[in-house]
């Protein structure tokens, strides 16, 4: 989102949802679990239920990059071997200007946001100030 | 000869305990090894894309579940960053 915020003026993001990396019917992760992060979804069989999945994901997060979910054909998934996570950069010329690896290991958007500082300079963000201490002196 | 296949057999079996090992440790445990095998291991590729190439152009839907847009209908003379992912 950081990411998105520092640079949407000068590029457009288009987030692309895809088939789920960890439902429970699958390779399920502990860490999904109802007394962790809370995420438990079972593979989505029809796009409704894909959509409802994608739809809980941004409600929570109040995500606002922009959106578009993968139909069942998962066309979007195979064109660009996107399974479980990763970036792309398409150029004005609609190329292929940066293509980053699989997900989670290779999932960087430092990447996306080197590719974009080279071209529209650096964002930076002040340093978040220290948690005041009282000291008791007066 | 028999000795051979006996060492090859014993090699072999080495080899794929090593395997299941280094998964498993990869993956977390045991179990999640077998499913990541199982269920991550038939999706997971780099795909043919490359740097360069065009980027295809693939139907996609809106989080209203019904309006559809292709991919190219974002492109609005600016670097268009796509970011594939899921809740899970």
């Amino acid at each position: 989102m950081k990411l998105y915020e520092d640079y949407k003026e000068h590029a457009d993001f288009l987030t692309i949802y895809i088939r789920e990396a960890h439902p429970l019917d699958e390779w399920r992760m502990k860490s999904n679990e109802k007394d962790k992060d809370d995420v438990c979804y079972v593979q989505p069989k029809t796009l409704e239920q894909r959509v409802a999945i994608a739809n809980d994901f941004t409600k929570r997060f109040k995500y606002g990059v922009p959106f578009g979910i993968d139909d069942m054909s998962n066309a979007a998934n195979d064109a660009y071997a996107a399974w479980p996570e990763r970036l792309y950069i398409i150029d004005e010329k609609g190329k292929v200007s940066y293509r980053g690896g699989n997900g989670p290991f290779k999932y960087d958007p430092k990447e996306v946001r080197a590719w974009l500082a080279q071209r529209y300079g650096e964002v930076k963000h002040p340093e978040a100030a220290p948690a005041a201490t009282t000291t008791g002196k007066t | 000869m028999r000795r051979m296949w006996t060492w090859l057999g014993i090699g072999l079996a080495a080899l794929l305990v090593a395997v299941f090992v280094g998964l498993s440790i990869m993956a977390g445990s045991p179990k999640d090894a077998i499913q990541m095998v199982r269920y991550a291991l038939p999706y997971m590729h780099r795909g043919n894309l490359k740097v360069g190439d065009s980027a295809p152009d693939v139907r996609l839907v809106d989080l209203d579940g019904t309006t559809r847009f292709q991919l190219r209908e974002r492109e609005a003379g600016k670097p268009l960053v796509l970011v594939f992912g899921s809740f899970t």
